[in-house]
């Protein structure tokens, strides 16, 4: 057989590693800056874009999307070519798929810190990005399986089969999580709604950690960890058994992000056996990394690059044990809220993916510039230090979460609520600072190593194009050696891929097609009605600002929470809430049942400057709501997509009656702050937030009392003067009384 | 069913959950194991001084598993504490089948340990009646145990962070809410048995595998000192002893890997056709099962509590618990029996509670804000001080004033209202208009 010469392309493999590089550092300064604002709320320095929930979303996403994201295809398109002893398909598509991503990276930060977010988290980017990762993921796609069907090895390496599971249930999770209705350019609501949206949302969301975090990373820790190690794999049986385990498994994991909340019990059932089940299939890659190092322990000890492996394999088994041990229910119910999953999370990011990121580059840019790494010192140095930022990240929070828990559902022997929401946290403030100091070091040994590999660089020469040759594929492919049936596939990408898609998909499936078609699953509550306009915005200000991501809106079935909060949330309640705001953190308290509870000034105040009405917050300050104008010339294209989507406001309620509406309810709300000595000017932001939040909870309770007078928003346009219930009565005889002084001293008139 | 009838007569059992307190189940733990020790004991004493010479040449310092002991005994200790604790009574199980399936099964169990001690005794003296076989045999035993195989340089050790749920105990200020979040009987028994009949189950299966690895090496031992008596050399190089490790993976030798490798090559990666580590496949196996009992029991046969059951339960307990303590409590005091403290320390505790919580609306020394005036004679929703307690116990929602009975316990809305009460004509500075009727 002729023998072809080719050439492998190391150029593109450069520049996503470059891409990692720097990504990495932005990426954990996000996370550091969020982090260190949670002790020190001057971080968040009084403007929009550096507050907490804006920064939370950026480093989410910069560090799954840009550092893991960019990591991935280094990886790939390194060991794709050499597997398939093919050079990758196109270079154009190469070129065009780079810079895309990055293109998509820059826009995603910009459209992050200037609040255009969907409220889904490791979804925020809005509907414009969506369409363009999808058009990027597809040049990925193309290019990875052009190369693939023009190989030259006959069969698909375990690493492979891995990549294309990953490109085929990424694509599918984020199409069906991202089909959302446009209202401006950089505004949409999701086609699902509450309980729905919660579960499409965190079907993709912990699949966003499978197939993005894990499945291609397992990828490379198949080739790179051998090549580094010089070992052959422990077990192809175990490689195969796991795979196909892994991949269907892991699906059907979504609802343990929603156990104890309002999704039906039979899918949070579902999420806890899955999870469960699926210890077995992830540490099968654990184990097949670890035991291909047997033989090879004592290069362990010298070489940096397998030291960063190892950690990262056995912080993947950590992670993939906890897992599942958070699945649990009772487990659950101490840990869902807390920082506890914070810890989870960051063992899996920092010692994983990031410690695996780390090895891989330490291991290939030596290699690609044709030389040796600058200090391998400098390499063992990075090494401590990561880990013991892990640590120190991951150890602090485990105490917050579990104290926080356990405070909340403390009680005293009368049956009181022992502590106080904000008690619990200042009381784990210390731990806070730990953490940050923790990433601090991860983040300083980041630094390292891009000082490393840049004096690597420069010592160096670039080999752009690496000479390889192989013979061509035969038209009939031989078997030798033992076969297995596994083999047949293994020459055929296209069923592989089609497999693939089938295994995914069953999860998804039987979990979502029930929850939506089967009525019984989210019952009826008749008092619940859809949001008046002026709570529509209030409801978009809430998520532009990232509220939910301190805030949760889900009251579980706890006695303390029953007792701190109000009665537990049903799945009725949110059926017109697009997207869902249950949250999965409380750093603040759930705000659920607010509506009703604090007076409109309490919240006028505490949005202003949070410690006034509650000393000791590490809430920001969100003055800037009490300037900017209420853009009501949006209303009429939020009404008429919420009624696309099916709620059901009037015929023609958007154009006559909607912002009619809203103009008084915005009216009665400033009237009644005036009661309290408030003086806001007209249409500013607070008011609709105020009107959201005053809102929230207020039809289950409704549906409780009898009482006819004004419970909430009539709408259709029939004329009644639009009163909230709460506090909104004239008080007798108001007298002077100093108002609310901003920043600046000055009396807060608006203007 | 024999067994049954017999058990019914025995009415007294029945009755008895305690004895001065102590559950009948740590009791009878505690006989079972203290006439265990006696007995030993008494064999010791009376063993005769020759048996003690055999012992003593027994070749104990290679019988693996002596770490274990502290351990198990450790073990037994911890799991014997849920036995101690006087919990609430729970009906009595003796008669429920599954009790006696595991009483059998102990019963069972112990007479395998008690066969096996006595193959251990008896192998284990067999070398020792061989003390004038030639050297060579119990003093030169290989010494190639401790010997590592050539790459099996020890396993990075498996950490993992959590865990399952931690039950507090009983005493913990904290865990009352939780203890009744999971239910309180295992399969008709209460939990203290249940856990108490699962311990000796497991202890007793620990010992016997102890026991049988014993055996296993002593006779090991025995073959060596019977080949070397016979003049035979060694044929084959021993072949040292492999760890537990390797042998729950079934690892192959790395020197035998040629034989596994499946020819497979991926730009110089190779594979090995090595099969799957059984721990791991019967674990896999096990979490399976753990699904389909799972979602049978919560969902098909319904035995256990979903989350508004559990909800319910939780709350009935908490009536219970609470209603107990209350009969206890001087804390008993409401809207319609309160009465105006004055001592300073009861005062204090009130103005405590304001100075952080109630100042927000009304100031810090009652001049009001957003709420009213509380200083002057003027009341809104009446002065005295049933009124003000009951103001501050139900709020007024609808005037913006909050409910405050779920955040304060009666004594302490007591303690507030009465310092509230004490802050008439003080005259701060900033002081709102007075609102409302006035009372004096």
């Amino acid at each position: 057989m002729q023998i072809e010469k080719f050439y492998y392309d190391n150029r593109t493999v450069k520049w996503f590693g470059y891409a990692v590089m720097f990504w990495s550092i932005i990426g954990m300064l996000a996370g550091l800056w969020a982090a260190i604002s949670m002790y020190y709320p001057a971080m968040n320095l009084g403007i929009p874009a550096t507050t907490f929930g804006r920064m939370r979303p950026v480093h989410t996403n910069a560090v799954i999307f840009a550092f893991v994201g960019n990591g991935i295809f280094m990886g790939v398109y390194y060991s794709l070519q050499r597997l398939c002893k093919a050079r990758m398909f196109s270079d154009t598509l190469s070129k065009i798929h780079f810079w895309g991503w990055q293109l998509i990276i820059v826009a995603g930060a910009i459209t992050l810190w200037a609040g255009k977010t969907t409220g889904k988290e490791y979804a925020e980017l809005e509907w414009p990005l969506d369409i363009a990762i999808a058009v990027i993921w597809i040049v990925f796609g193309i290019n990875m399986f052009g190369t693939i069907i023009k190989r030259r090895e006959s069969h698909l390496y375990v690493a492979i089969w891995f990549y294309i599971a990953t490109w085929v249930t990424v694509a599918m999770l984020h199409i069906v999580n991202s089909i959302e209705l446009p209202v401006s350019m950089w505004k949409s609501y999701p086609v699902y709604a509450g309980v729905q949206d919660a579960l499409v949302q965190w079907w993709y969301g912990h699949n966003a950690v499978a197939f993005f975090l894990t499945t291609p990373y397992l990828g490379l820790m198949y080739y790179f960890l051998p090549k580094a190690a010089d070992r052959p794999i422990y077990s192809y049986r175990l490689s195969i058994i796991h795979f196909w385990a892994l991949i269907f498994i892991y699906i059907w994991a979504g609802p343990h992000h929603l156990l104890y909340t309002a999704l039906p019990d039979w899918a949070q059932s579902l999420g806890v056996v899955f999870s469960v089940m699926l210890i077995a299939p992830s540490w099968g890659g654990m184990l097949n990394g670890l035991f291909t190092l047997r033989g090879a322990w004592d290069k362990v000890k010298e070489e940096p690059v397998l030291k960063f492996l190892v950690v990262a394999i056995t912080c993947y088994g950590m992670a993939t044990f906890e897992g599942p041990m958070l699945s649990l229910k009772n487990v659950n119910a101490i840990s869902h809220f807390t920082d506890w999953t914070i810890a989870h999370v960051h063992i899996g990011a920092l010692g994983w993916n990031g410690f695996l990121t780390f090895g891989v580059l330490y291991w290939l840019v030596p290699r690609m510039w044709n030389t040796s790494l600058y200090s391998k010192k400098l390499a063992g140095t990075h090494f401590w230090i990561g880990t013991l930022g892990i640590v120190l990240y991951a150890v602090p929070l485990y105490w917050a979460g579990f104290t926080q828990s356990m405070m909340w559902k403390s009680f005293t022997p009368e049956g009181q609520l022992r502590f106080q929401f904000l008690e619990t946290v200042t009381h784990i403030i210390p731990m806070y600072v730990t953490r940050s100091i923790g990433g601090a070091l991860y983040l300083t040994g980041a630094l390292l190593m891009v000082y490393n590999l840049f004096k690597t660089i420069r010592k160096g020469s670039f080999v752009a194009n690496e000479a390889a040759e192989a013979a061509p594929l035969p038209e009939k492919i031989a078997a030798h050696g033992r076969t297995y049936w596994h083999r047949w596939i293994e020459r055929r990408p296209m069923q592989m891929l089609v497999f693939s898609l089938i295994v995914v998909a069953i999860g998804g499936m039987i979990e979502l097609i029930p929850t939506f078609l089967v009525r019984s699953n989210i019952p009826t509550i008749t008092s619940v009605k859809p949001y008046t306009p002026l709570e529509l915005h209030g409801r978009d200000i809430y998520i532009r600002e990232g509220c939910y991501l301190c805030h949760s809106q889900m009251v579980r079935p706890f006695r303390d929470e029953v007792a701190r909060y109000g009665e537990y949330s049903k799945a009725g309640e949110f059926v017109y809430d697009h997207p869902f705001q249950w949250g999965s953190k409380r750093t603040g308290p759930d705000l659920a049942r607010v509506g009703g509870k604090y007076p409109d000034s309490w919240h006028y105040n505490h949005m202003m400057d949070p410690s006034s009405m509650s000393p000791g917050s590490i809430m920001p300050s969100y003055i800037w709501l009490f300037d900017h104008e209420l853009d009501t010339s949006r209303t009429e294209s939020m009404i008429h997509a919420m009624r696309k989507l099916g709620v059901p406001y009037p015929d023609g309620y958007a154009i006559e009656q909607a912002n009619k509406d809203l103009a008084a309810q915005e009216k009665s709300i400033r009237s009644s702050l005036q009661a309290d000595k408030v003086r806001t000017g007209s249409n500013k932001e607070i008011v609709a937030l105020i009107a959201y939040l005053q809102r929230l909870g207020k039809d289950l309770k409704a549906s409780e009392t009898t009482s006819p007078q004004g419970n909430h928003k009539t709408l259709a346009g029939d004329g009644v003067n639009s009163s909230q219930l709460g506090p909104g009565q004239q008080k007798s005889a108001p007298k002077e009384q100093t108002a609310m002084k901003d920043a600046d001293g000055r009396d807060v008139m608006g203007n | 069913m024999i067994i049954t009838k017999l058990l019914e007569h025995m009415k007294f059992i029945h009755y008895i959950e305690k004895i001065s307190g102590v559950s009948i189940y740590g009791l009878s733990s505690l006989l079972i194991f203290g006439s265990f020790f006696l007995v030993m004991l008494i064999w010791a004493i009376r063993a005769d001084k020759g048996m003690m010479e055999e012992l003593r040449q027994l070749p104990l310092d290679k019988i693996k598993g002596s770490g274990k002991i502290p351990i198990i005994l450790i073990g037994l200790l911890l799991m014997s504490s849920g036995a101690f604790a006087a919990g609430p009574p729970a009906p009595s199980s003796i008669d429920n089948t599954f009790v006696i399936l595991s009483l059998v099964i102990i019963v069972i169990l112990a007479m395998a340990i008690g066969l096996l001690a006595n193959v251990l005794l008896g192998a284990s003296q067999i070398p020792v009646s061989k003390k004038e076989a030639p050297a060579g045999t119990l003093g030169d035993q290989p010494a190639d145990d401790k010997e590592k195989v050539p790459g099996e340089n020890g396993m990075p050790e498996k950490t993992y962070a959590g865990g399952m749920a931690v039950t507090a105990s009983p005493r913990s200020p904290w865990s009352r809410s939780y203890l009744f979040l999971a239910a309180t009987t295992i399969n008709g028994v209460s939990d203290t048995a249940f856990y108490f009949i699962s311990g000796v189950i497991i202890l007793e299966v620990l010992i016997l595998l102890t026991l049988l690895y014993n055996v296993r090496l002593v006779l090991s031992i025995h073959k060596k000192a019977k080949a070397a008596a016979e003049g035979e050399t060694a044929t084959a190089p021993a072949k040292p002893p492999v760890s537990w490790w390797a042998r729950a993976n079934k690892f192959k030798p790395i020197a035998e890997e040629a034989d596994l490798d499946l020819g497979h090559d991926y730009d110089g990666i190779r594979e090995l056709d090595n099969r799957l580590p059984p721990w791991w496949l019967y674990g896999f196996y096990g979490t399976i099962l753990f699904a389909c009992v799972y979602l049978w029991r919560y969902h098909v046969s319904h035995t256990a509590p979903l989350s508004r059951e559990e909800y319910a339960i939780s709350v009935q307990q908490a009536d219970i618990a609470k209603a107990e303590y209350l009969k206890e409590a001087a804390s008993l005091v409401d809207e319609t029996t309160v009465k105006q403290l004055t001592a300073t320390d009861e005062l204090a505790a009130g103005e405590k509670i304001f100075e952080t919580t109630c100042f927000a609306c009304h100031g810090k020394s009652g001049e009001g804000g957003v709420g009213p005036n509380l200083t002057d004679d003027y009341w809104l929703h009446g002065g005295s001080i049933q009124d003000v307690f009951k103001t501050i116990k139900y709020g007024w929602p609808d005037k913006g004033m909050k409910s405050w009975k779920d955040d304060f316990s009666p004594l302490q809305i007591a303690q507030i209202a009465s310092y509230v009460k004490s802050l008439q004509g003080t005259h701060p500075a900033n002081a709102k208009a007075p609102q409302g009727t006035l009372y004096k």
